[in-house]
């Protein structure tokens, strides 16, 4: 995809040719006021509190990184918002939930199944009965949370291509608008489909207890001379980085870089890039049009199910409608990264994060207008560059 | 005849009776056929269904593989009933099973209930349940195969299709309806004639269903509003419910005592509701209306998204009453005689106001500048239309209509809070502009009364509502995208891209 040609008209605000750059440095020198009055004026924050907003800022961009990838794909070949990928990543943040629920109801998510076999080997070898202990959790954390994602991806991969089985595939020749009003339909269905099989009440992923929501590495940032009696001690702010965090941001990263190797180094990928520069020529050499496309969407569902499952395991809370919000989002970090770009969509989805945790304490709002902050970006990113920060990577043909 | 084929399509069958398994629709059936027949208990209505559902898959299977012999049609028709039946049966089996061993499904999967269970074993061990299903089911099947293939044999689908041709050449043939035709006033005295009927509807029909029909009304005002943004000029709108918040907070605040207490009349708050939120429309409208149609889209659901977190936090708390909206609006009054219970003709007012505004556009230079515009943008624009101010235009128009549907709807509920404008709002209205049939105000009535005023008289089916928006959107843009009732333009342009795709031609957007 990223050989494609760039040549667009220009599709900027034309209200003069002022406006923008006026726009532009009003826009400048409000952020720098900001920053001046954050660093020298108020102390609303220590740099611990930063800290953490920017570690959070980074997880929920990685999470969106990985939405923002089903979305940039599917746009990148079928020209068509998946209104609905939200909704798919719902599902597998589901999925995992009872994988993780069967696990806990048969005792084995923390269980030391490694046992009583674990405790020979350990002798065997020397190291003590904790060590096996230990290691026997920490396999089956492992293992439940790897069942866990491989069924949630496996969901709404099947999801994603059932969804374009059903609702897009006949739609393909259509206007452009008909398979949008599909997917929005399509959304709808899930989301109310999941809400009468799972029920509307909220429900809790239930981690395991190695991996808690609570537990993680402490550092210390910051701080400040404490003298109790006799001693005077550098005491340091803790800031929380939690393992769930850890592995939500180190999974989305593996799972971008592979998928960009999937897209630009193997045999689909080439075959997912010639059908999105052009469809019949792709047909006319070969390429079996709508096994890509079934293939495209297979990806984006794995991506939305991995995303779920992270998504589930780091912030626990988990409802039918949980899929709409983060959808529209990782759409916009999608849209901020350039459309149709892999690259992109991972900038995009964690600048996209770091605003929105940076974002309120930097500008002074309170965070319940976190949201409001990420749809202005969407708004002013379609306005002022609607062609993203990496620029989008389209077929000429259908703009 | 394929029996792997018709394996794997009962296989498929088996799969969609899960689903509804788990979505509870059989359990739904069981209780509105109980409600109708006054039975004991809903077991009658969910085995109904699930024999109803091998009927068909036997009946259509058999049709689909043009079996003409009656030992095949037999034998397909026994495997698409007893392949779902299977799928059923082990369902059946496992559930029960589990329900008897005290296993809490329904902490899982909470229609799994052990009444819906019930519904199948019928209080049998489930084993037993499980084999009378089958057997029942294989036996619809076979029935339904050999209704197909007799079906077949007959060529009941042409004669059922030439019977009902031949009724409606009758119908058209009679001298009533012949001279009715050419009558060229039959059309305003049918119209007068409803609208009398819906000027006198509230003797007639009791508090509750006035006011249901109030609310249906209102929901026309909004659709007629969509109608011009979405169907006319092509322009996907989905924070449609912005503006009707705009206008809803506006005679909310101007005519409520508590937040401000400005207590203005109705009829002065009503015009100025309306002009903010054609305001609003021109205002959003200038930056977004350059950009691709399915951007749009998502910018205009950011911007309502934007409008109902504001409303909902508490920065604006002082201004308009936060999470706990506004109280007591004011109600229109004329000449002293309180209007609070003459409501719903006042939303006929409106909405004879709304249809004949928008139908004379719709028939005038600006209407088929639109309808240009949506079906091709650049000819459009090559031909002189100013395709901007016609957008913006259409914009401010349905922000209009929506002003005016928030205001009524604000006055008339004497209430308005951050729960009235949310993003389904603009789903619903979207869904019965299409469903209705996109650029047709009949369509718009139509879809009105079927998607607000159905679900009021199915109550059953509450909960099954938006699953079934959902279901009919994605079915309405597969199999009948111009609508129930559609425009005759629009529709011809539809089939007439039907025709063209049998060409390889680049799907160009609608979008800009």
């Amino acid at each position: 995809m990223a050989d494609a040609k760039q040549v667009h008209p220009k599709r900027t605000l034309r209200l003069g040719k002022w406006v923008q750059p006026i726009l532009g440095v009003v826009f400048a020198a409000f952020l720098l006021w900001r920053l001046y009055r954050i660093l020298f004026v108020e102390h609303v924050y220590g740099p611990d509190t930063w800290v953490k907003f920017a570690i959070s800022g980074l997880i929920l961009g990685g999470v969106y990184a990985v939405i923002a990838l089903g979305y940039t794909l599917v746009y990148g070949i079928l020209f068509m918002i998946n209104f609905a990928h939200g909704d798919v990543m719902m599902l597998g943040a589901y999925m995992g939930y009872f994988v993780l629920e069967g696990f806990k109801s048969a005792n084995m998510l923390d269980w030391n199944w490694a046992g009583p076999l674990g405790a020979g080997i350990a002798s065997a070898l020397g190291a003590s009965a904790e060590a096996a202990t230990e290691a026997g959790a920490i396999a089956s954390l492992v293992l439940a949370v790897l069942i866990a994602f491989v069924a949630g991806m496996g969901v709404s991969m099947l999801t994603a291509i059932g969804l374009e089985r059903i609702a897009y595939r006949p739609l393909r020749r259509a206007p452009r608008l008909v398979p949008l009003i599909s997917a929005i339909g399509a959304s709808l269905f899930l989301e109310n489909a999941a809400q009468l099989m799972f029920g509307a009440t909220p429900r809790v992923y239930s981690n395991p207890t190695l991996i808690d929501r609570k537990a993680g590495w402490t550092l210390y940032v910051g701080g400040e001379w404490v003298s109790s009696p006799g001693v005077t001690a550098w005491q340091g702010k803790p800031v929380l980085l939690t393992y769930t965090g850890v592995i939500t941001f180190v999974m989305s990263v593996v799972l971008m870089v592979v998928l960009y190797i999937l897209v630009q180094r193997t045999r689909m990928g080439r075959a997912m890039r010639a059908v999105a520069e052009d469809k019949e020529t792709a047909a006319l050499m070969g390429i079996d049009i709508d096994r890509v496309i079934g293939n495209t969407f297979a990806i984006s569902g794995l991506l939305a199910g991995a995303a779920g499952v992270l998504w589930g395991l780091h912030m626990g809370r988990l409802d039918p409608m949980i899929g709409f919000i983060p959808g529209l989002k990782a759409f916009t970090a999608a849209v901020l990264g350039g459309i149709g770009n892999v690259p992109g969509a991972m900038l995009g989805g964690l600048t996209l994060g770091i605003l929105e945790a940076v974002g309120p304490g930097f500008l002074g709002m309170p965070f319940q207008l976190k949201d409001v902050l990420a749809f202005s970006t969407l708004v002013l990113v379609l306005i002022f560059r609607p062609r993203g920060i990496l620029g989008e990577v389209l077929s000429e043909k259908k703009m | 005849m394929n029996i792997r084929a018709t394996i794997r399509r009962g296989l498929l069958v088996g799969l969609v009776v899960l689903f509804i398994f788990v979505l509870g629709v059989t359990t739904l059936t069981g209780s509105i056929v109980q409600g109708w027949f006054k039975l004991d208990s809903g077991a009658a209505g969910a085995w109904l269904l699930l024999c109803g559902l091998a009927l068909w898959n036997g009946a259509t299977t058999v049709r689909r593989a043009a079996c003409h012999s009656w030992k095949a049609a037999l034998w397909n028709g026994l495997l698409a009933g007893a392949v779902p039946g299977l799928v059923v049966a082990a369902y059946t089996l496992a559930t029960g099973a589990l329900i008897a061993a005290g296993a809490p499904l329904r902490e899982w999967l909470v229609q799994l209930t052990p009444e819906a269970i019930g519904l199948l074993t019928l209080g049998r061990p489930p084993l037993a349940a499980a084999g009378l299903l089958w057997a029942a089911l294989a036996a619809a099947g076979l029935v339904g195969g050999l209704l197909g293939e007799w079906g077949a044999r007959r060529h009941w689908g042409e004669s059922i299709r030439r019977r009902g041709q031949a009724g409606r050449a009758a119908i058209v043939a009679l001298p009533v309806v012949q001279k009715s035709v050419a009558f060229k006033y039959t059309r305003y005295i049918l119209i007068g004639v409803g609208v009398v009927l819906l000027v006198i509807a509230p003797l007639f029909l009791g508090q509750y269903w006035t006011y249901t029909l109030g609310l249906v009304g209102i929901y026309v005002i909004l659709g007629v509003g969509l109608n011009v943004v979405v169907g006319l000029a092509g322009l996907l709108d989905l924070g449609y419910v912005a503006f009707f918040a705009i206008g809803a907070y506006t005679v909310a605040l101007l005519t409520a005592p508590t937040p401000h207490g400005i207590m203005m009349s109705f009829w002065l708050a009503l015009p100025i509701g309306v002009a903010l939120a054609a305001t609003a429309g021109v205002l959003l409208g200038i930056p977004v209306l350059r950009m691709r149609g399915d951007y749009l889209a998502i910018v205009t659901l950011g911007f309502g998204e934007i409008i109902r977190i504001l409303s909902t936090s508490d920065v604006l708390t002082t201004f308009t009453g936060g999470p706990r909206g506004v109280r007591n609006v004011g109600s229109p009054t004329l000449l002293g005689l309180d209007l609070s219970n003459y409501f719903y003709h006042l939303i006929l007012l409106a909405i004879v106001l709304v249809v004949v505004l928008s139908t004379r556009l719709q028939n005038s230079r600006v209407g088929r500048a639109w309808m240009a515009m949506r079906d091709d943008e650049d000819v459009a624009q090559a031909m002189g239309i100013h395709v901007l101010k016609y957008k913006l235009l259409a914009f401010a128009i349905g922000a209009s209509f929506a002003g005016l549907g928030g205001v009524l709807f604000a006055s008339r509920n004497l209430f308005t809070g951050p729960d009235d404008h949310i993003l389904l709002v603009s789903i619903n209205v979207l869904c019965l502009v299409i469903v209705g049939g996109m650029g047709s105000i009949p369509g718009v009535v139509l879809g009105a009364l079927v998607l607000k005023g159905l679900p009021e008289v199915l109550r059953e089916l509450k909960d099954y509502r938006m699953l079934a928006f959902g279901t009919l959107l994605v079915v309405m843009m597969i199999l009948r995208p111009e609508g129930l009732w559609p425009s005759k333009r629009r529709s011809l342009e539809l089939r007439a891209d039907d025709e063209a795709a049998a060409k390889p031609q680049p799907p160009t957007g609608a979008g800009p």
